[in-house]
């Protein structure tokens, strides 16, 4: 089966220059992007990236009994295609911030404590129906480093890659009715409403443990029989 | 079948994990075996308007292997690299061969905070006749290609202002 790559709709992806983010001025193109035709080269795809990255983690919520600091939350995201296929084998890394909105990453220098259980990074491996499942706590929100009272809303990033290179896909999950994704301007980046809707988990009631969010990510790309 | 619209990108933000963006910027060994071809040093300085050097910009590349051809079983052809404070990122990889129709050439594609969304390049080792070459305008065409130097290659990417890098869409 090959891949077909369509163009996107620019409404539902973000601006690349945004008043509310200044380093946007300073690191998005001048120039306008160039098309170019797609040849192999960029509808093909490493078919096996294990073999260059290992799983890493698969639940955040704490080291064994200790637990990590926050509510516990149980995260469904399933990977599909641009027709609602299921993308199996796709890596999937994530990444967020504790329950005080503290990074693990040296970089961060918010002064918000670190929490020694919780580790916030795992690598997971889509399973036969595109779906990623993680054990973590919920984030917190959190200021961003040297701009102005401008805080993100708790949000959890995502890193995906798909069946070929055009699938490549990073991007950040938002929660359900938090007041802060109505300023965020990274969320807001996205004009159509409808696109950033599609950011935002859904939350599905259930009796466990922990709450569950499920999201659904959906890389580029659609299958085509060969030959068409 | 309804199309689903594909996910809006997100900026990467400044808090990548470090051990995910090391440990894949050697190309040349794969389940602990050389793979074939000659072997390069692939380098580059990242910068943005202001000249700034950015350190932890994720660089990802994607390539065909020595003999032209993609997701060969002896070489992924994909690697991952991060700069440092010098604003360095640094590949081993072996020289790709030529693709049916294509100049020899590396598919590169960025990630960073303040970058809403990845963005795509490519680097030739010369200029000549390759259909995503000239979709470049050509007086803009030699930013595309690598100087060789005495470690190997050098392929420099300035995000936006002078001598801004040509990135592509699609």
């Amino acid at each position: 089966m090959k891949t077909a790559i369509d163009r996107r709709d620019p409404l539902t992806q973000p601006q690349g220059v945004e008043p509310g983010y200044p380093q946007t001025a300073l690191r998005w193109p001048s120039q306008p992007l160039q098309r170019r035709p797609l040849t192999a080269s960029e509808l093909s795809g490493p078919r096996d990236v294990l073999r260059r990255l290992a799983p890493v983690r698969g639940d955040l919520a704490g080291h064994g009994a200790k637990r990590a600091i926050g509510q516990l939350i149980y995260l469904k995201a399933r990977v599909v295609d641009e027709d609602g296929a299921p993308v199996p084998g796709a890596v999937v890394e994530i990444w967020h911030c504790n329950a005080a909105g503290k990074y693990i990453h040296p970089n961060d220098s918010h002064d918000a404590p670190v929490d020694p259980n919780f580790y916030g990074a795992a690598r997971v491996i889509a399973g036969d129906s595109g779906l990623v499942e993680l054990r973590t706590i919920k984030p917190a929100a959190y200021p961003v480093p040297d701009t102005a009272g401008w805080w993100r809303p708790p949000h959890i990033h995502f890193s995906v890659l798909g069946r070929v290179w055009l699938s490549r896909l990073v991007t950040q999950m938002f929660f359900p009715g938090e007041p802060l994704n109505e300023a965020d301007a990274i969320l807001n980046a996205v004009r159509d409403p409808a696109a950033r809707s599609r950011c935002i988990a859904r939350f599905a009631p259930s009796k466990g443990a922990a709450l569950v969010y499920e999201h659904q990510i959906v890389v580029r790309g659609r299958k085509r029989a060969p030959g068409i | 079948m309804a199309r689903l619209v594909p996910t809006a990108e997100m900026t990467l933000g400044p808090f990548f994990p470090r051990e995910f963006a090391e440990g894949a910027n050697d190309l040349t060994v794969l389940d602990g075996r050389k793979a074939p071809g000659e072997v390069i040093e692939l380098s580059g300085r990242i910068t943005q308007l202001d000249g700034r050097l950015l350190d932890n910009v994720v660089v990802e590349i994607w390539q065909a292997d020595s003999r032209g051809r993609y997701d060969a079983p002896d070489f992924s052809g994909w690697g991952r690299a991060a700069t440092d404070a010098h604003g360095m990122y640094r590949f081993r990889t072996t020289r790709p061969g030529a693709v049916e129709g294509r100049l020899a050439h590396i598919n590169f594609l960025l990630l960073y905070s303040g970058l809403m969304r990845h963005l795509q390049t490519a680097m030739y080792f010369e200029l000549g006749s390759d259909p995503v070459l000239d979709a470049v305008p050509a007086a803009r065409r030699e930013l595309l290609v690598a100087k060789k130097i005495s470690s190997g290659w050098r392929f420099d990417i300035r995000l936006r202002g002078e001598g801004e890098t040509p990135f592509f869409d699609d």
